[in-house]
């Protein structure tokens, strides 16, 4: 299906190319910037995140043009796509799914004179940048929120695969909770994947039936998992975009955003400016992340611990900061030693509270 | 093992048993008729599609799941017409419609990512008074989907229609001998089935997810033509096989949220191991019981 979709993107690409633009042709835009997204900006999620960064990039720039192609498979296909796009005169190309790192770096071999971006890998080269999010501790606040908000103290939260990031975020959601609420404890489902909406409403109903009353996600689209818990008449957190709260008018707590929009125009400008540095960049709330607005059930003393606790971590506060002892009572960090950067991807095991097994 | 499991498993595979049973039966009828059709997964997303493109449009679920059942009976139809009409290979052109509904489901549905529906309203028949569970509250076609797998059997098993339908599936040339007209008896089956392997694609899209995603079905479409192996061509089994696979998929789930020990990896293979163990608990007995034409094309009597 991906490949259908695929080709119906290359053939528009295509369709572009030969078609003249009589606006562009009077004034040359000072930058033409591609984007590939794995799944429909439109999700409530992920690509809604990276469409949102990309559009304010937009604005921020006057007369920068956008060419962007949803659905885009992470497969060879992508290559076609994103050559395509530098066909059309792109200069800077936002590869913005996991798997398209090694097509994106692939074509930054061969086009030396384009500039990369891509989202949540490693690979790094003169015109090949990489940037994400510091999710982990920015899920702190998340179980400030969760654990003042419970009031059977039992959280649940789907996770799609259950990898190293995936956990860190569960941890220190956990951790989070527990600062403000020693009682609560979170209850973890792996669906198996970033996005089976079917099983992911299952999921959600299964941790409401364990008792949770409070649900959020790490899976690609949070919406249905958050209509999920509306429909049963529990709290939920969001994840990815901070648009989500019209999915939960009643139960909506917070959320958990990526805001890439600052970043995305500082590199286009550099592209602009001719001084493009590649960086492996991570950065948490305050730059890369930030927190959704709440929803009216939430009393204005748990906003103020919210937003406090999220001051803390932006100034620099790190939740995986020995002693650190794992839901089997083993330590993991032992006290004076902090976590943080890679070692955020090698977590295997759940912090006390958490209710799941890791492997 | 905690009551609340149990319910939870209960619910669950009442809820995502249903689409499973709407579509189970669907293929039911097909086969009986002497018609394997592997493209159900693929009827099932444009049901899933355009019942949610319908109930985003117009603001009315049921009106929903009137089109998704009219698109899916008009997807089978030119399958209908392939495998009938111009007597192509079933397995090849099923596959093919899978295909096809992949794109069709994906074309249709683009526009509305990220709508927001009010989905199937949840009737509470069985209200409990003050503990209001909502484990016995559900839509309208978990309702209906017992009563049409007991008029499907009805149909087959106790209409001249569906002896002769039947008929058509164990030996068509016998069909024809008898005054019957086969192909119009496939056409008739494959319209049902159509109708059918719609609403559950409906049923996914309109009541357990409220969202549009491409390729939405993950394989359920096929875990369906699994099911009716299961079931031995017989309608009133698949309402058990279609339990017993919701159930599988919830029980994974409900026991990770119960916190068992074991690992979310292993969980996630139960319902993959049940398909296969299934098979072959009942492969020896399935010659017995399915249509002897099945798969066949009749090319007509000397």
């Amino acid at each position: 299906m991906k490949r259908i979709s695929a080709f119906v993107v290359a053939l528009t690409a295509a369709v572009a190319l030969f078609a003249t633009d009589p606006v562009s042709a009077q004034q040359k835009p000072p930058l033409i910037v591609g984007a590939i997204y794995v799944g429909s900006v439109n999700d409530y999620g992920y690509n809604r995140s990276m469409k949102d960064g990309l559009d304010e990039m937009k604005r921020n720039i006057p007369g920068l043009k956008l060419i962007e192609a949803e659905n885009v498979p992470e497969t060879a296909e992508s290559e076609r796509i994103m050559e395509g796009m530098i066909q059309q005169g792109a200069k800077l190309i936002f590869a913005t799914s996991f798997g398209h790192q090694q097509f994106a770096f692939n074509l930054a071999k061969t086009h030396p004179d384009v500039v990369f971006e891509h989202a949540g890998g490693w690979m790094m080269s003169a015109n090949f940048g990489n940037f994400f999010g510091a999710t982990q501790s920015a899920w702190y606040p998340m179980g400030v929120a969760a654990g003042k908000m419970t009031k059977s103290n039992t959280l649940g939260f789907v996770v799609g695969v259950p990898i190293g990031y995936a956990i860190g975020n569960v941890n220190a959601f956990e951790m989070g909770a527990r600062s403000v609420n020693p009682k609560a404890t979170t209850r973890v489902v792996v669906t198996g994947g970033w996005s089976d909406k079917a099983k992911e409403a299952a999921a959600a109903a299964a941790l409401i039936d364990q008792g949770a009353d409070v649900v959020t996600m790490h899976v690609d689209s949070p919406a249905t998992i958050i209509q999920t818990a509306e429909g049963r008449g529990v709290y939920s957190i969001g994840f990815q975009s901070i648009t989500a709260q019209q999915l939960a008018p009643k139960g909506w707590i917070t959320g958990l955003g990526f805001t890439w929009g600052p970043f995305m125009t500082g590199i286009a400008k550099s592209v602009i400016a001719g001084t493009f540095k590649p960086a492996f960049v991570r950065e948490g709330l305050g730059k890369m992340m930030a927190i959704a607005p709440f929803g009216k059930a939430v009393p204005k003393d748990v906003r103020a611990l919210v937003t406090a606790s999220a001051e803390k971590v932006e100034n620099g506060f790190n939740p995986f900061t020995g002693p650190v002892t794992d839901n089997t009572g083993t330590v993991r960090i032992a006290a004076g030693e902090s976590w943080g950067g890679d070692k955020m991807g090698s977590f295997d095991w759940y912090v006390e509270g958490v209710i799941g097994k890791a492997k | 093992m905690n009551t609340a499991l149990v319910l939870g498993v209960l619910a669950s595979a009442i809820a995502s048993g249903t689409s499973l049973l709407y579509a189970t039966l669907g293929e039911i009828v097909g086969e009986r008729a002497g018609i394997v059709n592997l493209g159900l997964e693929g009827i099932m997303l444009v049901g899933a599609a355009s019942g949610f493109a319908v109930t985003a449009m117009i603001g009315d679920p049921f009106l929903g799941v009137a089109a998704a059942a009219l698109a899916g009976a008009a997807v089978n139809l030119v399958f209908a017409y392939l495998v009938i009409g111009r007597r192509a290979n079933q397995l090849a052109t099923g596959l093919t419609l899978m295909f096809f509904g992949f794109g069709l489901s994906a074309l249709i549905g683009r526009p509305f990512v990220g709508t927001l529906i009010a989905g199937l309203p949840k009737l509470q028949f069985l209200s409990l008074g003050s503990m209001g569970n909502p484990l016995l509250a559900y839509d309208i076609l978990v309702y209906l989907a017992v009563p049409t797998a007991i008029l499907i059997w009805w149909l087959l098993f106790r209409t001249t229609w569906g002896l002769g339908l039947r008929a058509v599936g164990e030996s068509p040339v016998a069909a024809v001998a008898a005054g019957l007209s086969p192909g119009r008896l496939q056409y008739q089956a494959l319209t049902i089935a159509g109708l059918l392997g719609g609403i559950a694609g409906a049923h996914l899209s309109l009541s357990l997810t409220l969202t549009w995603e491409e390729g939405m079905t993950a394989g359920r479409g096929f875990i369906a033509i699994a099911l009716v192996i299961f079931a031995k061509w017989n309608p009133l089994w698949a309402i058990a096989g279609a339990l017993l696979f919701g159930a599988a998929e919830s029980l994974q789930l409900q026991l990770q949220a119960a916190g068992a020990d074991v690992s979310p990896f292993i969980m996630n293979m139960i319902p993959y191991l049940l398909t296969l163990l299934v098979l072959i608990v009942w492969g020896w007995s399935r010659q017995a019981a399915a249509p002897a034409a099945l798969g066949r094309n009749f090319v007509g009597v000397e």
